[in-house]
């Protein structure tokens, strides 16, 4: 589980082109949106092509992907459950 | 139409006008057939959170747009006009590439929106908070002047004062370059950039790009000239060109002899040298003549850097020997013409009128 977050948070700072960050800057639990590293709704977007590309999973319920989204462990949770690549 | 009035212009080329106090005294020279810009820190205009997701295109058209808005004083214009030839070409490129690439799943949304002609545009006005009129010009070589054009026609139908943000980008790639080297765009072999137009004798040119932005308003008080006159024609014979000029004289009141600059936009490109060398020959040893496309290369909306230099020569007083191709014996630069042609065959003739 561990790899994979740190897999995970890699792939978003590429995706996110979130310059001068480092995976250990970002708290496993904090929100992606808002607060924490301040995502956009476009960056939802990013993120949902990311786990499509990278995982197989297509999120089709809008109310189901702010959930899986919320922060990186809820991402690599869902990630864990559902993947097919 | 009544003229308009240019209150404060930025340009981002590949010289140092962004920034620099002088004008064009330390220049660049590129010796393989094209010409970038010298980027400026866009941190400066762009808000951190946005600017790691923009192309590079992006971050030019809107920090010079926001750096004019600074120059001139407003924090929101009446309204947004633009001209993009081409937009954010490299945006597309890797849209396009990644749909050949991933079969025309899983794309990137970022690259397909910010690939749109009016992303520019609606980054401005949601950084200036302007809810008023905005609109892109894709008119290739007439892009720039079609957004001048609407920015005047606004503002001759308004009683009230009103100030339009007005301006233009294009961005050059190494793929958008290929591309245009098989359509002879460029010379072959490549000339040293500086030395351009001594190799008219050739076809082609060099590539080049830039963004130039304007606030353009009604009201004359503290402005640095006025916009007379705006033409456009499209495959014009050198007869056509002449007899344009000669009604923009006309119906401005006006004699050959009352233009002190001609800023032509003179490409190296023997195809076309032979327009310039015609219209010239009716100026007198009155007029100097200037030019510039071996400073920024050949590109849709390069019209915007010759308004945005023809500005900062109104304020100086002072030709830089650098664009000087023939200089004149008028006391001041108090009316300058320019005469761009794009590659494509479109020509414009602007009139502008220092205060």
């Amino acid at each position: 589980m561990e790899d994979l977050k740190l897999t995970l948070k890699q792939q978003i700072i590429e995706s996110l082109n979130l310059q001068g960050m480092t995976p250990a800057d970002i708290d496993d639990n904090a929100p992606l949106f808002g607060e924490g590293l301040g995502l956009d709704s476009i960056d939802s977007l990013e993120l949902m092509v990311l786990l499509e590309r990278n995982y197989g999973i297509k999120i089709e319920d809008a109310r189901e992907g702010r959930k899986v989204l919320e922060s990186v462990s809820s991402m690599a949770d869902y990630i864990q459950q559902h993947r097919k690549i | 139409m009544n003229p308009v009035y240019i209150s404060a212009a930025a340009a981002l080329s590949p010289q140092y006008t962004f920034d620099a106090d002088e004008l064009l005294q330390n220049v660049r020279s590129s010796d393989n057939g094209k010409l970038f810009v010298t980027d400026a820190d866009y941190s400066k205009f762009i808000n951190p959170v946005a600017i790691r997701r923009m192309s590079r295109l992006l971050k030019m058209g809107i920090s010079t747009g926001m750096k004019c808005m600074q120059l001139a004083g407003i924090q929101s214009p009446d309204g947004i006009i633009t001209g993009t030839g081409r937009g954010s070409m490299r945006d597309m490129e890797i849209f396009l590439g990644d749909m050949i690439r991933l079969k025309e799943e899983t794309l990137n949304p970022t690259y397909f929106i910010q690939s749109t002609y009016n992303s520019v545009n609606g980054w401005l006005a949601m950084q200036t908070k302007c809810n008023g009129y905005n609109q892109t010009y894709v008119h290739r070589g007439h892009s720039l002047e079609m957004a001048l054009l609407d920015a005047q026609m606004l503002l001759n139908e308004t009683n009230s004062k009103k100030t339009y943000l007005v301006g233009a980008f294009d961005e050059m790639t190494d793929e958008y370059f290929l591309v245009k080297s098989k359509k002879a765009y460029w010379k072959k072999p490549m000339s040293g950039s500086l030395d351009l137009l001594n190799h008219s004798d050739t076809e082609g040119s060099i590539g080049g790009e830039g963004a130039a932005f304007f606030t353009v308003t009604n009201d004359r008080e503290n402005t640095l000239c006025s916009i007379e006159d705006i033409r456009m024609s499209q495959d014009p014979g050198t007869n056509e060109i002449n007899t344009t000029i000669e009604n923009v004289l006309q119906s401005h009141h006006l004699n050959i002899k009352d233009i002190d600059l001609v800023l032509c936009g003179m490409s190296g490109d023997s195809r076309f040298q032979p327009l310039y060398t015609n219209i010239l020959t009716g100026f007198t040893a009155r007029t100097s003549i200037a030019a510039f496309k071996h400073l920024t290369g050949e590109y849709d909306t390069s019209t915007g850097f010759a308004v945005w230099l023809a500005t900062e020569l109104f304020k100086r007083q002072e030709i830089p020997e650098i664009i000087t191709l023939k200089k004149g014996i008028h006391s001041e630069i108090k009316n300058v013409l320019i005469v761009n042609h794009y590659i494509l065959n479109s020509a414009s003739i602007l009139l502008l009128k220092g205060n």
